[in-house]
C-alpha cells in the first residue's frame, strides 16, 4: 500500500475517487453510526449499560474540547468533537482488523492511512475555527489578529496557520500509515520462511497490533485536543 | 511509494468531497439519533439531580421544624400537666379547708343548740317541777286537811276563823 499503483481510482464528474477510501470510509461511517444508534436506544433517567457508555463518551469528548475552548461555547463545537473523535478512532482501529487486498490492490484499511483523508479533516478543522473566529469577533476584529503583535508579522501569521493545517493532518497520518506498514511487514516475514517464521512473527504483530491500537487512540484523543486548541485561539482576541 | 506523499501530485479531490458529504451526513445523523435525545437526558437528570437535593434540603428543614414542634408541644403539655395537677391540689386543698371550717363551725353551732336546749329543758323541767311541788303541796295538805278535818275540828276551825274575823274586826 502507500504506492499509487497499489489502488484502485475510478472517476466520476471529472473527480478521482480512491476505491479503497471510499469503501473504507463508508464501512467506518456504518460502523461509527451503528455504534453509537446501538447504544443511544431505550434512554431513560436512570441510564443502562449502553447510555453509560454513551454518554461517558460524550462527557469524554466535551470534556477534551473544555479543555481548550472558555466558557459556554464548548456546545456549539461538541458535536463536531464527537463525531470527529467516534470516526477517527474506527477508521484508525479499522485497518488493524480487516486490511482487504485483491489483486494486489487495497480496497479495505485504515481510511486515516491516506493523507488525502487526514487532510481533508485538518483543513475542515481549520476553516471551522476560521468561521467560528469570524462569527464570533466578526470580519475586522478576526482578522485583524493575523497582525498582531504588528503589521509585518502577517505572512508568519498565515503560514502558521498552513503549518498548523499540514501537522494536524500529517500526525494522525503518519502514525497510522506506518503502524499498518510495520503491520504489513510483518505479515510478510510470517509468510516467508515457513513455520519458524511464522511462530516467531505472530507475537510481534499481535504486540505491534495492541501498540497500534493504542497509538490509534492516542492519535484520535490528539486530532480532537489540537482541533479545539485551534479553535479557541480563534475565538480570543489575543 | 513517496510519490502518494506529494499530495499535489495525485489529489483524489473526489475524495475530499466524499468524506466532507459522508462527516456532515454522519453528523447530522448522530446529532438526531444520539446527540439531542443524549445530552437533554442527561439535562433533564441533572435538573432532577438539583431538584431533588432542593427538596431534600426542603424536607429536611421540614422535619426539624416538626421535631422542634413537638419537643415545644411536648414540653408545654407537661407544663400544663404539671400546672393541673397544681391547681387540683390547690383547689382539694382549699374545698378541704372550706369543709373543716364549716363542719367546725356547724359542730359549734349544734353544740351551742343543744346547750341552749339542755338550759331550756332544765329551767322548764325546774320550772314544771316547781309548780307540780306546789300543786303536790297544796293537794296533799288539802287532802291532810280533809282527812283530819272532823265534825269538831270543822267547828273549831269555823270558829276560829270567826275568831280571827272578829279580830281582824277589832284591830
Amino acid at each position: 500500500m502507500g504506492d499509487p499503483s497499489s489502488v484502485a481510482t475510478f472517476q466520476i464528474g471529472g473527480l478521482t475517487f480512491n476505491t479503497a477510501n471510499v469503501i473504507s470510509g463508508l464501512i467506518a461511517f456504518v460502523l461509527v453510526f451503528l455504534f453509537v444508534f446501538a447504544l443511544s436506544r431505550h434512554l431513560t433517567m436512570k441510564p443502562g449499560r449502553g447510555q453509560n457508555v454513551i454518554e461517558w463518551l460524550i462527557d469524554f469528548t466535551n470534556g477534551i474540547l473544555k479543555g481548550s475552548i472558555p466558557g459556554n461555547e464548548t456546545g456549539a463545537f461538541g458535536l463536531y468533537g464527537f463525531t470527529l473523535f467516534l470516526f477517527l478512532f474506527v477508521s484508525n482501529q479499522l485497518g488493524l482488523f480487516i486490511q482487504i487486498a485483491v489483486g494486489g490492490k487495497d480496497f479495505v484499511r485504515s481510511p486515516t492511512s491516506d493523507p488525502i483523508v487526514t487532510m481533508t479533516f485538518s483543513l475542515a478543522t481549520l476553516m471551522l475555527a476560521q468561521f467560528a473566529g469570524v462569527s464570533k469577533l466578526g470580519w475586522k476584529k478576526h482578522f485583524s489578529g493575523y497582525l498582531k503583535p504588528f503589521v509585518f508579522w502577517l505572512p508568519i501569521s498565515i503560514f502558521e496557520e498552513f503549518t498548523n493545517f499540514l501537522t494536524l493532518g500529517l500526525r494522525i497520518f503518519g502514525v497510522i500509515y506506518s503502524g499498518e506498514m510495520l503491520l504489513k511487514i510483518i505479515g510478510g516475514m510470517a509468510f516467508s520462511h515457513g513455520i519458524a517464521t511464522f511462530i516467531v512473527a505472530i507475537p510481534l504483530e499481535m504486540l505491534w497490533q495492541g501498540f497500534s491500537a493504542f497509538l490509534g487512540a492516542i492519535q484520535a484523543f490528539v486530532f480532537v485536543t489540537l482541533s479545539s486548541v485551534y479553535i479557541s485561539r480563534k475565538l480570543e482576541v489575543e | 511509494m513517496f510519490s502518494h506523499l506529494v499530495v499535489a501530485a495525485s489529489l483524489d479531490t473526489g475524495d475530499m468531497l466524499f468524506y466532507a458529504l459522508c462527516f456532515i451526513l454522519l453528523m447530522w445523523l448522530l446529532k438526531v439519533v444520539a446527540w439531542k435525545p443524549v445530552n437533554k437526558m442527561m439535562q433533564d437528570r441533572a435538573d432532577k439531580i438539583s431538584n431533588d437535593i432542593d427538596s431534600a434540603e426542603q424536607s429536611r428543614e421540614e422535619a426539624a421544624q416538626l421535631a422542634q414542634q413537638r419537643q415545644k408541644a411536648l414540653a408545654n403539655s407537661r407544663q400544663e400537666a404539671t400546672s393541673i395537677v397544681d391547681s387540683a391540689k390547690k383547689q382539694g386543698q382549699q374545698q378541704r379547708d372550706g369543709i373543716l371550717a364549716q363542719a367546725q363551725t356547724d359542730a359549734q353551732s349544734l353544740k351551742e343548740n343543744a346547750q341552749k336546749d339542755i338550759e331550756q329543758e332544765r329551767q322548764d323541767a325546774l320550772s314544771s317541777v316547781r309548780n307540780d311541788v306546789a300543786d303536790l303541796s297544796i293537794e296533799i295538805a288539802s287532802k291532810i286537811i280533809q282527812k283530819e278535818l272532823s265534825a269538831d275540828d270543822q267547828k273549831a276551825l269555823i270558829d276560829s276563823y270567826i275568831e280571827g274575823l272578829g279580830k281582824q274586826h277589832e284591830s
